[in-house]
């Protein structure tokens, strides 16, 4: 199983997210009081820092807003260039980057995406593919 | 226009390879030239404002050490700031405000940006914690270049730019950069030397993207009237700031071929001297890319919205042209030390504005701005400047 160049780490908040990702769930946080969602998730909500934040589910659907191909990579991701980086808007309306699972030239600003959970440790991560 | 503070005096090392010297070497050649320049002693300034240095200065608490090798007391204050890419102007911005207030008379903002005695790999490693999320974006492999490239492509896909109209500003700043002998890549180069140039992050190639450098630069700044009693000055006359809120990539869908933060903040800085981006006769920007002076060149109200790489390759941003955008050569060709990159921007700013810019003279200069930013200009700051007849 490959083993991250740059693992994130993990804490007692985030422990859920990366858990659930292990088993092909894509999780983040919206507020209880209003209703505002996050990515990454938080322990507080960024819009009116209330501390009851729920976990909820995300589809792992979204639109390719833009992309790029990293040709010189620092040392520790070199054996992985290149590779395509992507920002993606989830259908739920919040934003994230990762990686995109295509080659650079096959790929089309805004085409849709969805999500694929790369099998890694000491955590999973979420790449997206067309 | 009521001037805040007066530019006096400058001084710097040309961009480039400084391993033989010391940072404070460096520094002191920087800052003795800059007094010498503004007619002063060291016993006039009150206050130093450094950029603090690169994490590879042996020399900790580098801004005490400096004021102790030149035994100079400050009574107003000394202090280093951080700002990640905007940290030269930060250092410049409160040195003004230290003079603008009435607590300093004569404030010096300073500093050193050593670091190609560190190889790249070693160097990208620390840049790594820099460019984003370390949990949530550094482990995809993200480098500090990246998050400019998705502007590229988004900006091609919105308005159907092409890499040679990008081109056209790497060929222009280069030329810029050739008349320049502060600048550290002054070798000419052409549209297809851009297009064949090893590719980095698609579609941005070798030269679209900034060298590594190294450099010091000292900006001396005064009271207005004790500018006017020393003779020939530049006068620091508006000033704007925005930061998003965002750190290189937003929570919520946005634009990708825009830098708000840019809009808000020159308009702020705009309206703070009364003028709008048509009376300023050049800018000198921080743009570490091609694509970013391109985008920056609309969000400044400089260039038509989508016509930013068409403006460019007529030649409206050259020396000579409409609006000269990066007269230095900028981060591309002048070169980018990065902590005091935006220091370089006042200094080419305060040659043009006395009349003293020789063959990258913009003609008639009396007002024009600086930009300086961070993440993906998610923070902007704006200065303007003016000559002291204004």
């Amino acid at each position: 199983m490959e083993q991250l160049a740059y693992p994130p780490r993990m804490t007692e908040f985030t422990r859920p997210f990366w858990t659930a990702l292990g088993e092909g769930r894509f999780l983040t946080t919206r507020c209880a009081k209003c209703s505002h969602m996050t990515f990454p998730p938080k322990p507080l909500c960024p819009e009116c820092w209330s501390k009851e934040v729920e976990w909820v589910p995300l589809k792992g659907e979204g639109i390719l807003r833009s992309y790029t191909e990293i040709c010189v990579a620092p040392e520790m991701f070199a054996k992985d260039a290149p590779y395509v980086l992507g920002i993606i808007d989830l259908d739920e309306g919040i934003r994230c980057m990762s990686r995109v699972l295509a080659p650079f030239e096959s790929l089309e600003v805004d085409q849709r995406v969805k999500l694929r959970v790369r099998q890694s440790e000491p955590v999973c991560l979420y790449d997206f593919e067309p | 226009m009521t001037p805040k503070a007066s530019i006096v005096g400058i001084g710097a090392l040309p961009v480039g390879k400084h391993s033989n010297l010391l940072d404070h070497e460096m520094l002191i050649a920087a800052l003795t030239e800059a007094l010498a320049d503004a007619g002063l002693t060291k016993r006039d300034v009150n206050a130093l404002v450094f950029s603090t240095p690169r994490p590879y200065t042996e020399q900790r608490y580098f801004g005490t050490f400096m004021a102790g090798y030149l035994e100079m007391p400050m009574d107003d204050i000394l202090l280093e700031v951080l700002g990640n890419g905007m940290t030269g102007a930060l250092a410049f911005d409160i040195a003004v405000e230290r003079v603008a207030s009435g607590r300093a008379s004569v404030a010096v903002a300073l500093g050193v940006n050593r670091e190609m005695h560190v190889d790249t790999g070693e160097h990208m490693h620390l840049t790594m914690r820099a460019v984003g999320d370390v949990d949530f974006h550094v482990p995809f492999g993200v480098t500090p270049i990246a998050w400019y490239a998705f502007n590229a492509v988004r900006y091609m896909h919105d308005y159907g730019l092409t890499r040679e109209q990008l081109a056209a500003i790497a060929v222009k700043n280069r030329r810029h950069a050739g008349l320049n002998p502060v600048a550290q890549m002054r070798k000419p180069i052409t549209v297809d030397d851009v297009l064949s140039a090893r590719p980095i992050v698609r579609p941005l190639g070798l030269l679209d993207v900034p060298p590594r450098s190294d450099g010091a630069v000292a900006i001396v700044i005064a009271r207005p009237d004790i500018a006017r009693s020393l003779g020939r000055h530049v006068d620091v006359v508006g000033r704007g700031y925005h930061h998003e809120g965002i750190h290189q990539v937003s929570a919520r869908p946005r634009s990708l071929s825009r830098f708000e933060s840019a809009e808000i903040a020159s308009a702020r800085a705009y309206a703070s001297c009364g003028i709008t981006a048509r009376d300023l006769d050049f800018a000198e920007v921080y743009a570490p890319c091609s694509i970013v002076e391109l985008i920056l060149s609309e969000s400044l109200g400089l260039v038509e919205t989508g016509a930013g790489g068409e403006a460019a390759a007529a030649g409206e941003t050259s020396i000579g042209g409409r609006i000269p955008i990066s007269p230095s050569g900028g981060c591309l060709s002048r070169g980018h030390p990065p902590l005091v990159t935006p220091l370089y921007n006042v200094y080419e700013t305060v040659q043009q504005l006395r009349g003293e810019a020789g063959e990258r003279q913009v003609a008639s200069a009396s007002i024009a701005a600086t930009t300086a930013e961070l993440g993906d200009y998610n923070s902007t700051m704006m200065h303007i400047m003016a000559t002291g007849r204004l």
